[in-house]
């Protein structure tokens, strides 16, 4: 199976020389096949949002190499890095982050048209990416006219339009009720084994954590464990949270420096 | 407690105050110095045609006050609109309703209280730039002008204390009717979604025809009078209303229409900018139109009228120099420079009349513009007899003006008698000899004309008893070209002042609307970097964002002007008359304006690299 993200040694201290400086991702090492649905767990301040956006090139890292697809994003400007992200990467983020200027179509069309792609292109994987999602008759619509779930669809058409190689998601749930997040999670997990998306979800909530097949533990900054699903995701859901109150109750081993 | 609480919510909102007040303070500094150049003693004493500067600076002022009220009626309620939600924290916290009043009214008066400090310092330093331009380009010496002039200072300070009292306390009624809860969320609502435009292709049509006749009665001016005079500016100003908040949201409409152009790059984020921005803004916009239309106006009308003083002195004087009894020095003059034609005449001046010589007259007729065809010609030769009724001789038209062209001090003084030269040898009288000189151009020889008036004062103190020099003047082409000179470089700086106040303070109001609005488009042009938009397209869409805003209103605004300029036809020979000098310098500024909101938009929404 083909290795899509390499992540080796990576650490991130944030602060200035002087000041007091902090570590919040310390040495940390793991590898992402194709076609994985990865989850990332933790206490809160852990580091797990600041893991993604190392992977997402949005924030440089202090120490460590991360290959993603074979090519190394340390050594790239400030522009190869945003024509990366626009090839590769898709993102969803916990506030959606919609342009709200602009129709729910052209909002989804984004990453074609910045990619100067045909117009008839444009529409029919508009039209086809809305199919899947459920959006395909509100595309006229502005995102303040949408409910949460709506929105949160539209950002994953969005991020899924120019078909990356890597789905980057940071609490994808986290600003829906239950009902929305159980159909954003199956809408997921069948992108995720039907059109075999590679998927990097950080998130909280165990129940969702229980769709990823694999989950990544993540305390002051370094792995603390892997677990992969065995047997149903009900049972999955009840050894997880078996595993975050194990966390919990241990004494906090991380340093500040 | 809440006077320290609203200092600090004050610090915070610097830049947007900061950007509204430079209007403010313009408007203070040229307010004063328009002042200080209407009522300093100098131009009262100054017992010249320059004393006719005041009433120019005058009607400076008046204009200026009444468009700086509205300015600041307008800032004023922008104010209040950015401290609403604070006001309502404040109210929440247990503060009292008069309490909050009394700290808006405090704060606006403040802010004019500064601005008036800054200001006036300003008109301090611009009364001494004018001064010194006017003294130059007039070629006199002001000894009395004082540039730090108290009672303009007063009233500066009471103007605009008082203009934002009242304004101040008319958003403060306003302010007491609102509840806790429509301040709070006063920024909650985010711009509405552009409603389907109806109807607007009708209130397009009909924005058209208004301008069409607002455009009509400025075409016509001469002839409509005083209907085209109100006609003209509430028509345009109707049709530009109508237009703008029919026609700027439809715009964008259109091109985005255009969907192959539209999916292209970032163009779908930057119409949909524009699409929100163009219909939230298209009453400011429309206002914005006007004001430069006036500031425009007001810079290419003084433009305009300060070189009519050279036109419009070549219409009445054909002839340059008008010389009594010349000498050597005179002469010496003349023929420093290319004199294109040279008449002399002879004249003689009894107790009853004065003679000239028809031989003379009939020999080199002079040129005149005659009055009725308007055409510059010279008069037919005179009739061999002249018939007298009632003590004068009876003489065409075009030789009465000839007359008076030929001998602009005395004639009318006495009757004048044209004899044959027999009869002109055998007159008493003392003679006198009248040179007439011509050159292609007036303008070009400023100096030697002044020169010579000056000696010829030695020749009028002699020929003309009790003439004297310190009060009395002698109608020449030079001396009333300086007197036309003087108001005209008179207007033109206060046109071109005005018109910088004016484009100040639409500045402002533009760069405020579009600034205070920035905050809320940090994010989008956050997701937009982290969705991969590289920073030169993000720039891109800033740059053409802002032109749009910064277009629509320059076109109209311009198109007012050049329509509008006609109406000068009344009083100037070439209203246009290097018109495109004065659009440069209205381009250059507002151009200057234009990379500013650029450059201040572009360090808000995009993170330092
Ligand atoms: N820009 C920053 N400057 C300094 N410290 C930061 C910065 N961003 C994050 N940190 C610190 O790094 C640590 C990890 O932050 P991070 O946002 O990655 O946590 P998280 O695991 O995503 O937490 P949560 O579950 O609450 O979102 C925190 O202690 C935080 O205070
Ligand atoms: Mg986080």
């Amino acid at each position: 199976m083909k290795t899509i993200l390499e992540a080796s040694n990576i650490s991130k201290t944030y602060g200035k020389k002087g000041t007091a400086a902090y570590t919040a991702i310390r040495d940390l090492s793991f590898s992402m096949n194709e076609g994985e649905f990865i989850g990332i767990m933790g206490p809160s301040g852990s580091g797990k949002t600041t893991l993604l956006n190392m992977v997402a090139t949005l924030d440089p890292m202090t120490s460590g190499e991360i290959t993603i697809d074979g090519i190394s994003v340390s050594a790239m400007n400030e522009d190869q890095l945003s024509d990366f992200r626009s090839q590769n990467l898709g993102f969803i983020f916990q506030d959606f982050n919609l342009l709200e200027n602009m129709t729910v179509f052209e909002n989804i069309a984004l990453p074609l048209s910045l990619r100067n792609t045909k117009l008839e292109k444009i529409q029919a994987g508009v039209h086809q990416v809305s199919a899947i999602l459920g959006i395909g008759d509100l595309l006229e619509k502005y995102p303040a006219e949408l409910s949460g779930g709506q929105k949160q669809r539209t950002a994953i058409a969005r991020s899924l339009i120019h078909e990356p190689t890597l789905l980057l998601a940071d609490e994808p749930t986290g600003a829906l009720d239950s009902q929305n997040a159980a159909t954003l999670l199956d809408t997921l997990a069948d992108l995720n084994a039907e059109r075999k998306v590679s998927i990097l979800m950080v998130t909280h909530d165990p129940r969702s954590a229980s769709y990823c097949s694999r989950l990544l533990f993540i305390k002051d900054g370094k792995l603390d464990r892997e677990l992969f699903p065995a047997g149903t995701r009900e049972e999955f859901h009840q050894e997880i949270l078996a595993v975050l109150g194990d966390l919990d109750r241990r004494p906090v081993a991380g340093v500040r420096i | 407690m809440i006077l320290k609480l609203a200092f600090n919510g004050l610090k915070k909102k610097q830049r947007d105050y900061l950007i509204l007040f430079t209007g403010l303070i313009i408007s203070i500094a040229v307010f004063y110095m328009f002042l200080t150049m209407s009522l300093n003693k100098e131009f009262i004493l100054q017992n010249s045609v320059i004393n006719n500067i005041q009433a120019v600076f005058l009607v400076g002022t008046v204009m200026l006050s009444i468009i700086t009220f509205f300015y600041l009626f307008y800032t004023n309620s922008f104010l209040l609109s950015l401290r609403k939600k604070e006001y309502g924290l404040y109210e929440l916290i247990g503060a009292k309703k008069f309490q909050i009043r009394r700290v808006f009214q405090i704060e606006t008066m403040a802010i004019t209280a500064i601005s008036l400090a800054i200001g006036l310092m300003l008109g301090i330093i611009l009364a001494r730039l004018v001064s010194w331009l006017l003294m130059n380009s007039l070629n006199v010496e002001f000894t009395q002008f004082k540039i730090v002039y108290l009672p303009a200072v007063f009233w500066t300070m009471a103007y605009f204390l008082t203009a934002s009292f009242i304004t101040s306390t008319v958003h403060n009624t306003r302010l007491a009717k609102s509840s806790i809860i429509e301040l709070l969320h006063s920024d909650m609502h985010n711009d509405g979604i552009p409603a389907e435009p109806k109807g607007s292709a009708l209130q397009i049509l009909l924005g058209i025809f208004f301008l069409g006749i607002g455009y009509s009665a400025l075409y016509f001016m001469e002839q409509l009078r005083f209907i085209g005079l109100f006609t003209a500016p509430a028509a345009t100003t109707l049709g530009t209303y109508l237009l703008f908040t029919a026609l700027l949201p439809n715009i964008v409409r259109n091109w985005k229409r255009n969907k192959r152009a539209n999916f292209k790059g970032l163009h779908s984020f930057t119409s949909g900018q524009l699409n929100f921005r163009l219909s939230s803004l298209k009453w400011v916009l429309a206002t914005i139109a006007m004001l430069i239309a006036l500031s425009a106006g007001a810079i290419a009308g003084g433009f305009a009228f300060k070189n009519n003083a050279f036109t419009s002195i070549d219409e009445y004087w054909q002839y340059d120099a008008t010389l009594y009894n010349p000498g050597a020095a005179e002469t010496a003059v003349l023929n420093s420079i290319p004199v294109d034609e040279q008449l002399t005449f002879r004249m003689k001046l009894d107790d009853e009349f004065m003679y000239l010589v028809q031989e003379e007259l009939n020999a080199s007729p002079p040129l005149i513009r005659d009055f009725v065809t308007y055409e510059v010609v010279r008069p037919d030769p005179l009739p061999e007899k002249l018939d007298i009724v009632d003590g004068s001789q009876i003489i065409s038209d075009q030789w009465f003006t000839a007359l008076y062209a030929i001998n602009p001090a005395l004639e009318g003084t006495k009757s004048t008698r044209i004899v044959p030269l027999e009869e002109y040898e055998l007159a008493e009288g003392e003679e006198i000899s009248i040179l007439l000189a011509r050159t292609d151009d007036f303008s070009a020889y400023i100096g030697e004309w002044q020169k010579l008036d000056e000696l010829q004062l030695d020749v009028y103190t002699d020929l003309f008893t009790g003439f004297d020099p310190k009060t009395d003047s002698v109608a020449t082409k030079y001396s009333q070209f300086k007197a036309q000179y003087a108001i005209a470089s008179g207007t033109f700086f206060m046109g071109f002042f005005l018109g910088l106040a004016f484009l100040t303070m639409m500045a402002s109001i533009l760069m405020f609307k579009i600034l205070s609005g920035a905050s809320n488009d940090i994010r989008r042009y956050d997701s937009l970097r982290k969705l991969g938009v590289r920073r030169r397209l993000l720039e891109n869409s800033i740059y053409r964002e802002i032109l749009v805003v910064f277009l629509f209103p320059g076109i109209l605004g311009l198109l007012h002007v050049f329509v509008g300029m006609r109406m000068f036809t009344f009083i100037m020979d070439d209203p246009y008359y290097r018109l495109w000098v004065s659009i440069l310098i209205f381009l250059a500024i507002y151009g200057g304006y234009y990379f500013f909101a650029v450059h201040l938009y572009r360090k808000i929404v995009l993170p330092r690299q």
